[in-house]
């Protein structure tokens, strides 16, 4: 039992890193660019945004800049300590994992956009998205906004600059 | 009310939204731009990430598909929300119809939003070499392009050239009374960095007398502990800390600036200095 709920967990991981953007030419549009619709066979159905979906706000708007639990340098050394370089790697480019932040400071909705340096989509190796999905994942606290008092939701993203296999940058 | 409220936040936070001239494309006879454009206007009373704004400007374009505001316009909300496979191709599409209005910026953005220095100085020089006119401020007004490049510089690892940019653009600034809310930091670190420790003091109180920040404290300490003087270090470090406290730190509304520090950094220096006493 236990093992078929790691192979299904696994799975919805996995399924859940596929890139999420469609093609820009005619497209409709949603509320905001960037909306993640609730998806019941990738995302984690215990994870619920507080205000509903058409309140859901960006980082930057409430004009405090990203912030972080512990500040950036608590996501920076989990990141310098977890992440494990892939030997002999010549991947490049930028890895944006975009997410919600709820009014609890719980994360959900996991969506991974992959690019070369001159930001054309490509796929990296599985070892590396995998394990910025896992890390993120297991940041347990996210900060929280506040719009007069009461706690929001938002949209919070990390992009991953990747040179050689290795983490060189972590943005914003 | 809360309505109201949201709207009036979100809006302040839009960044700069640069009207182009519509009469002017009416003056020069080019009645399908100026069509586009006063379609285009119609945009700027929706928040850039909404499904209003970006049909508008989609109808702009369809009535001169060469408009390059539109396409910029339409880039904003892709590039803030972190999308650079779709930022990328509409701000492409602005620079390859206008390179002058738009090179300077996606260099900016580059800088700015994804740490891509090659990319940033790139379209930096390049405006450079295609205007005559001073290539002015990044997007937000914070720092003259040239230091922006001079930081990409920094980026790449080639020190001494972001040196002899941004000690340049500084006296360019200094001659019309208006250096950058950062400029002495940076190029301070960039001393601190390549060992000249005398030189990034004298920057680093530059920088104090415009805009004191924990970051410039910081540095300052590390330059002092550098020429054992411990007495400023442990100064320094302490108005680091008080600054921090009071939210004096380089900031931006996106990202986390060049040369920022956490209090964790502070800190830990400041541990230092009461480890040295206790073993004293």
């Amino acid at each position: 039992m236990k093992k078929s709920l790691l192979i299904i967990s696994t799975l919805f991981a996995l399924l859940s890193c596929k890139s999420d953007r469609k093609n820009t030419e005619k497209q409709s549009y949603s509320r905001w660019v960037g909306d993640i619709a609730q998806n019941e066979k990738i995302d984690d159905v215990t994870f619920k945004v507080c205000n509903g979906d058409s309140q859901i706000l960006q980082y930057f708007n409430l004009g405090q800049g990203p912030v972080y639990t512990g500040e950036k340098s608590s996501i920076l050394n989990t990141f310098k300590s977890k992440y494990e370089t892939l030997s002999d790697s010549d991947q490049n480019g930028f890895i944006r994992l975009r997410f919600i932040v709820n009014c609890e400071g719980k994360t959900g909705r996991f969506r991974v956009l992959q690019s070369d340096e001159n930001f054309e989509e490509i796929e990296f190796d599985n070892k590396i998205v995998n394990q910025l999905v896992t890390i993120t994942k297991g940041i347990e606290k996210w900060g929280i906004f506040y719009r007069q008092d009461d706690p929001i939701d938002y949209y919070m993203y990390l992009i991953f600059k990747i040179k050689d296999g290795q983490l060189t940058e972590i943005l914003p | 009310m809360k309505k109201l409220s949201l709207i009036l936040l979100v809006f302040s936070f839009s960044g700069l939204f640069a009207q182009p001239n519509c009469e002017a494309y009416k003056y020069q006879g080019n009645t399908l731009k100026y069509e586009a454009c006063i379609k285009a206007m119609e945009a700027g009373k929706h928040y850039q990430f909404s499904k209003e704004y970006q049909t508008i400007l989609d109808e702009s374009l369809a009535i001169d598909p060469t408009f390059d505001y539109a396409y910029w316009a339409k880039s904003i909300a892709y590039l803030k929300s972190g999308d650079f496979v779709t930022w990328k191709k509409l701000i492409d599409k602005a620079v390859e119809l206008n390179p002058k209005e738009h090179l300077g910026y996606r260099g900016w953005c580059r800088y700015q939003f994804f740490r891509d220095y090659k990319g940033a100085i790139k379209d930096i020089e390049k405006l450079d070499s295609l205007v005559d006119y001073d290539i002015g401020q990044g997007q937000n007004g914070t720092y003259h392009l040239n230091i922006a490049k001079g930081l990409c510089y920094k980026g790449i690892g080639e020190k001494e050239k972001a040196i002899a940019i941004i000690e340049n653009q500084i006296k360019l600034n200094e001659a019309e009374d208006f250096v950058g809310a950062y400029d002495y930091l940076h190029l301070g670190v960039l001393y601190l960095e390549t060992e000249r420790f005398e030189q990034a003091i004298e920057l680093f109180k530059k920088q104090s007398q415009n805009n004191d920040l924990a970051e410039n404290q910081y540095y300052s300490a590390l330059a002092f502990l550098n020429l054992d003087k411990p007495t400023e270090y442990k100064s320094s470090l302490e108005k680091a800390r008080k600054l921090y406290k009071e939210g004096k730190q380089i900031s931006d509304p996106y990202s986390n600036p060049m040369d920022k520090i956490y209090l964790e950094d502070i800190e830990n220096q400041l541990k230092k200095v009461s480890k040295n006493i206790n073993d004293e």
